[in-house]
């Protein structure tokens, strides 16, 4: 993809989404009670309008840009499907984690996760390898972090179901 | 001062220190991963800790994160942190020369010697700094906030429309929550979560670690392991040799102290400042970058006084100059150490603690780099998707012990996820941090002085050092745009 090309839609996008920020504010953000006193939605305003100026800016200079031809355009390398699917893979795990550390605890949902992220993100095969860094790792911490530093982990909401 | 000792030399803060500058040294010299995101890490942690031991962890880690960069870049030719880039030049030919032991002792005696120059400077400027701060009112404050924000144009990288649209951001995830002048809720749509706001640390984390971690699982599989040389061991530099650089060390370490004091600027421009600086003074200038001793001492003496340098804006005015030292910042915070002139008066004995546990921690750090090191580099060999995944789960137990909430967990993930989306647009990161961190103080004192004023505009104008922090906020942005121009000439 060009650079110029990525200017252009990001600075849209941006545009876009600074009317959007400053549409809930005016919505939601009550505005000064007194005179003299800017009040709470002030800034909220102030900061959608320069990230509209600066969507504009950004826009303005793609256009330019493309507009002149007078350099070769700057290409960059537009994600590739491994990328896009290793960036949602780890996010996807996150918030996998975060959901099962609420339910079933930091010793069941840590070993799951890590597994999870050796087989399916990295695809490792090897399982001793995959189950000594589950086993190991969810020890040191529960060592390090609850034993040592006293730091209470979630102990997860599933038990009862036991 | 004896207080400040025996606080310093209490067993939990000794060992906090050890181990700051254990983790430091460890994400410093491995490429890929920051000190950065190890003081992320290792705050939430810092909670339950009293405040010495808790500010002697994080110091430990960013004095050993500043040195440990030179490990990789001696022995791998690949730089650990952005700061030592420029030990490469020469620190990499020593070891293909067969002077690896010779470049990483030159290193670590540099780093000791550029940061315990830089910590003498920055005690005796402190006070004095924070002595003309006592007397800044609401105006006087925004202006200098607004002068802080202006480092978005170092840390803008490329762009600075782009960096300006990071600090945007940054400033607009500040406004999410319990809004503390009037008490509205802003944009947290009933979510009683967000009311808290987004949180500093929560976002640190996100916006810091998990692009790294999806660069490292996506590194896996590419390339070939990294070959680390076997049975290296740090060699002291001979006096003769370390005589002959004393008058350059100093001068480094001047530049690096003066640099680190300029907000935004950081570790990478001292460093290869400095290495410019001797190369063009040096009666052998013509063996700089094949191997050429002094090219290891100058950088590494200079990315190491940033670190005193960096330390007096944010000490005596509350304003961090990088990424690390904004997650400083949040640690003195949590731990009720507010910086500002008013810092010397209640916390006098905390503050002479810090300088010893830095002190210490230098200690530390020339032990394990001079009798330690052959165990170290092994680090250097541990494959980093391994890394990746401690990684992950390090940035979990870290979101989740700064309230134990889950809620933060989540908001972690997006965050993470924000962080990957502006790196693939070509939108820096440190620009957001900054804006979250000093967002709060902007948008606090350009209300309260308005309310002071009665919404008389005028009150911003009327100091001397308002205008004065106007003036080098004028100037930081002019010089950013000329250099830039300049740079595109070119």
């Amino acid at each position: 993809m060009r650079l110029d090309r990525l200017d252009r839609w990001l600075g849209i996008g941006l545009a876009a989404l600074a009317l959007a920020w400053l549409g809930l504010a005016f919505a939601y953000i009550p505005g000064a009670r007194g005179e003299g006193e800017p009040g709470p939605r002030a800034f909220p305003i102030l900061l959608g309008v320069l990230l509209f100026v600066l969507g504009v800016m950004l826009a303005a200079a793609g256009f330019g840009s493309a507009r002149r031809r007078a350099a070769p355009a700057q290409e960059i390398e537009p994600p590739t499907r491994r990328e896009a699917a290793v960036a949602a893979g780890t996010f996807g795990l996150l918030m996998l984690y975060a959901f099962l550390l609420e339910k079933a605890g930091f010793v069941a949902a840590t070993p799951v996760v890590i597994l999870l992220a050796m087989r399916g993100l990295l695809g490792l095969r090897a399982w001793l390898l995959n189950l000594s860094m589950a086993g190991g790792v969810t020890a040191v911490c529960w060592l390090v972090f609850v034993v040592l530093l006293e730091t209470p982990l979630p102990r997860g909401s599933w038990w009862w179901l036991l | 001062m004896v207080a400040a000792l025996i606080a310093a030399l209490q067993p939990e803060a000794i060992a906090a220190t050890a181990l700051g500058s254990v983790l430091g040294l460890f994400f410093g010299s491995i490429p890929g991963l920051t000190f950065s995101m190890a003081l992320a890490l290792m705050l939430p942690f810092t909670f339950g800790m009293p405040a010495v031991p808790a500010m002697a962890l994080l110091l430990g880690i960013y004095v050993g994160g500043m040195t440990g960069g030179s490990v990789s870049a001696i022995l791998l030719g690949i730089p650990g942190t952005p700061s030592a880039a420029a030990t490469v030049l020469d620190g990499h030919p020593m070891a293909r020369n067969g002077q690896a032991g010779v470049a990483l002792g030159a290193a670590v005696i540099a780093s000791a010697f550029g940061g315990l120059f830089s910590l003498a400077v920055m005690m005796m400027l402190l006070e004095q700094v924070s002595a003309l701060a006592i007397r800044f009112g609401p105006a006087e404050i925004f202006a200098l906030v607004l002068f802080g924000l202006s480092t978005i144009c170092g840390l803008a990288e490329r762009s600075m429309v782009r960096g300006l649209v990071a600090g945007v951001l940054g400033l607009m995830l500040m406004i999410v929550g319990l809004d503390e002048l009037d008490g509205v809720a802003r944009l947290t749509f009933g979510t009683v979560q967000l009311q808290q706001g987004v949180n500093l640390l929560v976002a640190m984390i996100g916006l810091f670690a998990v692009p790294h971690v999806i660069a490292m699982f996506l590194d896996h599989g590419r390339g070939e392991p990294r070959r680390v040389p076997h049975g290296v061991r740090a060699r002291l530099p001979s006096l003769a040799q370390l005589r002959q650089r004393l008058w350059l060390m100093v001068r480094c370490a001047g530049i690096g102290t003066g640099i680190g004091a300029i907000p935004g600027t950081g570790g990478p421009i001292a460093a290869f400042l400095a290495y410019d600086h001797a190369r063009r003074f040096s009666r052998r200038g013509e063996r700089f970058g094949e191997g050429e001793l002094s090219g290891v001492v100058a950088p590494e003496t200079a990315n190491n006084a940033v670190t005193g340098g960096a330390m007096i804006p944010l000490l005596a005015l509350g304003i961090p100059g990088d990424p690390a030292t904004a997650v400083i910042l949040g640690g003195l915070l949590i731990h009720g150490l507010q910086p500002g002139p008013m810092l010397f008066s209640t916390h006098i004995e905390t503050i002479y603690a810090l300088y010893m546990a830095i002190v210490l921690a230098y200690a530390f750090v020339l032990a394990v780099q001079l009798w330690g090191i052959r165990v170290f580099v092994r680090v250097l060999e541990v494959p980093p998707h391994l890394l990746a995944v401690c990684i992950v789960v390090l940035c979990v137990l870290g979101s989740y012990a700064i309230r134990n909430s889950t809620f933060d967990v989540y908001l972690m993930g997006v965050m993470g996820l924000l962080g990957y989306l502006l790196l693939r647009l070509r939108i820096p990161i440190a620009p957001v941090v900054l804006g979250l961190v000093l967002g709060e103080t902007l948008e606090r004192q350009y209300r309260t002085a308005l309310i002071l004023s009665e919404g008389d505009h005028r009150i911003f104008v009327d100091s001397g050092p308002a205008l004065f922090f106007y003036a080098l906020t004028a100037l930081t942005v002019g010089l950013h745009l000329l250099s830039v121009r300049h740079a595109r000439r070119r």
